[in-house]
């Protein structure tokens, strides 16, 4: 039986490891060692896409839908339904999109990366590329991480125009206090490019995370089928607090001081 | 032709075939609950506390951050512009209570709890423990099942309250950051919140928890395929529970603001 402190104490003991390799493998990337497999990187954008791009896109509809209910019902028990697209610019691009996209690579990929990483190590696979003399971190990590920083720039900007279009469907058509151009007068009015590339970062940011944290854990899993499934369940605590937290770091840094509304002044 | 309709179509066949057979666990759990003998008290106290354990320490991080960050400085800034920094704490009933309470306890427990169910089922499922437990004469539904389930709907809704006390504070927080007095934000908090922002987001936890449950045992009790088969159950399992925890919160959310109008009374 685990004691109550056992979650953050592993997190004590493991935090530093999980950057220093995660620096080593941001590392590879940066220097270009990891062109030498480009197409493998390649290949992993496109298992991104085709494997993932869909699941991704539905749950940040569903949250899209959400976001927009929410915020019709909040706007009329203050008495101002036609400003409901005040809430939905907000929570849809600042921090509904993050967050889901979060969750969900998160569950989706970084979790698929443990398990997968995690079989090669208990089967010997990652040896065998070793004595092979390709760099298992590099082939295996590097291009990972290369693969997602080309692939989810663009599954993000995708996600921007499903949620929003959820957000409309859901203030318009499925609560109906404003009209479409109503809304969308409101809804546009505030938000601005930086918001967008502000956003962007932040998602971004989540999404290595998730990727390097995936990483550590598939490739020192040990002990297994059962160690596979113990690690891929541990890259997941770490994911959800770490997205908690980048989340919450990313809205400080960037509306913390100035909540860029266009509002007075 | 035929062929390739019946190809194509074939992944939609899956998942409700899938959904199905989730329906089918879940009615056999229930079932097997109610019934006696009841052997299962024992795990069920076990899995309480596993599930507490694991569970607390994420769900306070995850639950202060998100709602310091998301709701209480983005909408602290907005009703700072407009002097209006006492109506936070009616838009915390909303987000806190209503929304973000249910839904990250959900995500934090089907990530830290749901996970580990997988993969311990996951892997007792490769081993062939079930098969032997089954052969033993013990049912692995009354006796590995029933008991996650009644623990992670009692776990959901203790955390659900857990989380909105955190959540509640890290408005307090955003309040504090703002040099507010506290005054405005309780008064406007408990003039807006009702008694059914309170049970209805308990009620709507427990379902999560249910739900969360019954994805992760299945997808464990199913897992085959050696070491990589442990890892995709969990990988399926999380991501099922997520995408149906959050469908089922639009819907309830949906039914409850609809039916309720005196959630959106002006106060």
């Amino acid at each position: 039986m685990i004691g109550w402190l056992a979650v953050p104490r592993g997190w004590l003991d493991s935090f530093g490891e999980i950057g220093r390799f995660g620096v080593r493998v941001a590392g590879l990337v940066y220097s270009g060692r990891v062109f030498k497999f480009f197409g493998e990187g390649l290949r992993q954008a496109g298992i991104l896409i085709f494997g993932s791009a869909l699941i991704i896109w539905a749950f940040v509809f569903i949250l899209g839908l959400q976001c927009g209910l929410q915020g019709a019902y909040f706007n009329r028990s203050i008495g101002a339904p036609s400003l409901a697209g005040l809430f939905s610019a907000y929570c849809d691009l600042r921090e509904g999109l993050p967050y889901a996209f979060g969750y969900i690579l998160a569950a989706k990929v970084g979790t698929g990366i443990v398990a997968e990483l995690g079989a090669m190590r208990i089967s010997d696979e990652i040896d065998a590329l070793e004595v092979m003399g390709i760099q298992p971190l590099t082939f295996l990590c590097a291009t990972r991480l290369l693969g997602a920083w080309i692939a989810i720039p663009f599954l993000y900007l995708v996600g921007i125009g499903i949620i929003y279009a959820a957000s409309f469907l859901s203030v318009v058509n499925q609560v109906g206090d404003v009209s479409s151009g109503g809304y969308l007068l409101i809804f546009w009015m505030y938000q601005s490019p930086p918001d967008l590339i502000f956003s962007v970062i932040k998602g971004m940011t989540m999404a290595t995370v998730i990727v390097l944290v995936g990483c550590y854990y598939g490739y020192t899993a040990s002990g297994g089928p059962v160690g596979v499934g113990t690690a891929t369940a541990k890259s997941m605590v770490f994911n959800i607090v770490a997205v908690h937290i980048i989340g919450m770091l990313g809205t400080v840094v960037f509306w913390g001081a100035n909540p860029r509304a266009p509002i007075g002044g | 032709m035929a062929g390739a309709v019946e190809r194509g179509l074939l992944p939609v066949k899956n998942v409700f075939e899938q959904v199905g057979v989730m329906m089918i666990l879940t009615v056999k759990t229930l079932i097997s609950a109610v019934r006696a003998p009841y052997p299962y008290g024992e795990e069920l106290v076990w899995q309480l506390l596993f599930v507490l354990k694991l569970s607390w320490f994420p769900l306070m991080i995850s639950t202060f951050a998100l709602n310091l960050g998301a709701p209480g400085l983005q909408a602290a800034g907005v009703l700072s512009l407009f002097g209006a920094l006492d109506r936070l704490g009616g838009f915390f009933v909303v987000i806190a209570i209503r929304w973000i309470g249910p839904l990250v306890t959900a995500v934090v427990v089907a990530g830290v709890a749901g996970t580990a169910i997988t993969a311990d089922l996951g892997a007792r499922k490769i081993r062939e423990e079930l098969d032997a437990l089954q052969v033993l004469g013990v049912d692995p539904v009354k006796n590995l099942v029933v008991p996650r389930f009644l623990a992670l709907m009692i776990v959901t809704a203790l955390l659900d309250i857990f989380a909105i006390v955190f959540g509640l504070s890290a408005g307090i927080a955003a309040e504090l950051l703002y040099n507010q007095p506290l005054g405005g934000f309780f008064a406007t908090l408990f003039s807006n919140a009702t008694i059914t922002d309170l049970w209805a987001s308990v009620l709507m936890c427990t379902m999560f928890g249910a739900i969360v449950a019954v994805v992760c045992s299945y997808k464990g009790m199913s897992a085959s395929g050696g070491a990589a088969g442990v890892g995709r159950a969990v990988n399926q399992a999380v991501v099922i529970s997520l995408v149906a925890v959050f469908f089922f919160q639009f819907v309830v959310s949906s039914i409850l603001l609809a039916t309720n109008p005196e959630l959106q009374a002006v106060r």
